[in-house]
């Protein structure tokens, strides 16, 4: 019981930054409900996979490829390219704060020196940032990759 | 079928026009190549070749042994998913044959980016980055804070967009505003935890779609495209990062590491 309300103040809280970037990007209006089910679903699912202890990268791969076989399902349904829905909707996932923090810590390293502490910051934080962002895209891409194969999907 | 040199010039330029536009629009490249190819072939040639790099693309219509090229350069004219889901309508239509060659040249000279009203995007930007200062464990001052934040860099990301200034230097002064306004909340104490607000108000300027394309481009085949796009990407969060020590060396609050 406990799990399902945080599941839904998650997926609550996930929906608002999905459709705020989508509108960023300028996808019409009519669509803009499926990104925020797309981002709420999506996210919640993540944040499921980790509570039973599943590492963030894999998560995140697991959470993207079923946003991508969604949004292969709405794309044939709507004749819409699918990244209108699909990358609105990772965008919560985005490894945001790691990658700022990165390149905060390459900055520190110049401007303080070479130290063993923020080296680790660094690399530990670029390794994650990369391992995450490459499981979204390749999630996302699985659809195309694994089952059209260079057709066309819409 | 017979097509007249003309006739092939003028698909040729129906097709690079439709391939130009979901260039501009933030499309990727396996998008932009098929549905180029699949209206130059719907209007009646034999192939179409294509070479999109990352500011232009290439066409090269072939009929009857018959070869007609073009370039167009492809500015960057920001996302705009609206307009890539017209194409792909226009292109569909057309293969459905609902359209013919004029219509479809008509629709795509008429076709207008349509964007959302700009304070309805900083409104839903500010609850976005608030939003993530939740996901970061944080409690409602925080919240505020960081809500305020993100709504003001994104007026000023607006209007330096508007003036056309070079990106990186307009998102080295977004994330400068939102780190300084989110640092009057650290040096104030509003909340538990206050740095939160800090780390998610410039969450607004990590370019997601660009990485996400860059890394799908790869994936599919385009490295070229993927790894210029992953350049620009890699270049926008630097002077993201750039603009967040500058705001921290000035007023002295230190919320990243440390």
């Amino acid at each position: 019981m406990e799990l399902i309300k945080l599941l839904v103040i998650d997926a609550w809280f996930a929906w608002i930054p999905a459709v705020g970037f989508a509108m960023v990007f300028n996808v019409p209006k009519k669509m803009l409900i499926y990104c925020a089910i797309g981002g709420a679903s999506a996210h919640s699912f993540r944040y499921l996979l980790m509570h039973f202890g599943i590492p963030i990268e894999w998560a995140t791969l697991a959470a993207s490829s079923s946003m991508g076989f969604l949004g292969l399902y709405w794309s044939r349904k709507r004749l819409i390219p699918r990244p209108v829905f699909t990358v609105a909707s990772v965008i919560p996932m985005i490894p945001g704060s790691f990658a700022f923090t990165t390149v905060i810590g390459i900055v520190e390293l110049n401007s303080g020196g070479y130290n063993m502490a923020l080296a680790q910051v660094v690399v530990e934080n670029g390794l994650r940032t990369l391992f995450i962002l490459g499981a979204l895209s390749f999630g996302l891409a699985l659809p195309s990759i694994l089952i059209y194969r260079g057709r066309p999907i819409v | 079928m017979s097509l007249g040199h003309e006739a092939q010039n003028e698909l040729t330029r129906i097709a690079v026009k439709a391939g130009q536009i979901l260039h501009q629009h933030g499309a990727e490249s396996r998008l932009v190549e098929q549905t180029t190819q699949r209206i130059g072939m719907a209007l009646g040639a034999q192939s179409i070749e294509l070479s999109v790099s990352s500011d232009a693309i290439v066409i090269t219509s072939l009929f009857k042994g018959n070869c007609v090229t073009t370039t167009r350069r492809c500015y960057d004219r920001g996302i705009n998913m609206y307009m890539v889901c017209e194409v792909q309508r226009i292109c569909v239509m057309l293969e459905k044959q609902l359209l013919d060659a004029d219509q479809v040249k008509e629709r795509l000279a008429r076709l207008v980016p349509f964007k959302y009203n700009r304070w309805l995007v900083v409104l839903m930007i500010g609850f976005s980055c608030a939003s993530f200062s939740h996901f970061f464990g944080g409690d409602t001052p925080v919240y505020i804070t960081t809500f305020f934040a993100s709504a003001g860099a994104m007026i000023l990301r607006q209007e330096l967009a508007h003036r056309h200034h070079n990106p990186f230097v307009n998102f080295a002064l977004a994330a400068f505003l939102a780190t300084s306004i989110a640092s009057i909340g650290v040096i104030n104490q509003f909340g538990e935890d206050p740095k939160i607000a800090m780390a998610a108000s410039v969450l607004l300027l990590v370019p997601g779609f660009p990485l996400i394309n860059a890394v799908s481009d790869m994936l599919k085949g385009h490295i070229s495209t993927g790894i210029a796009r992953w350049v620009f990407a890699t270049l926008l969060t630097i002077s993201v990062s750039i603009g967040i020590v500058g705001s921290m060396a000035i007023t002295g609050v230190w919320g990243w590491i440390a």
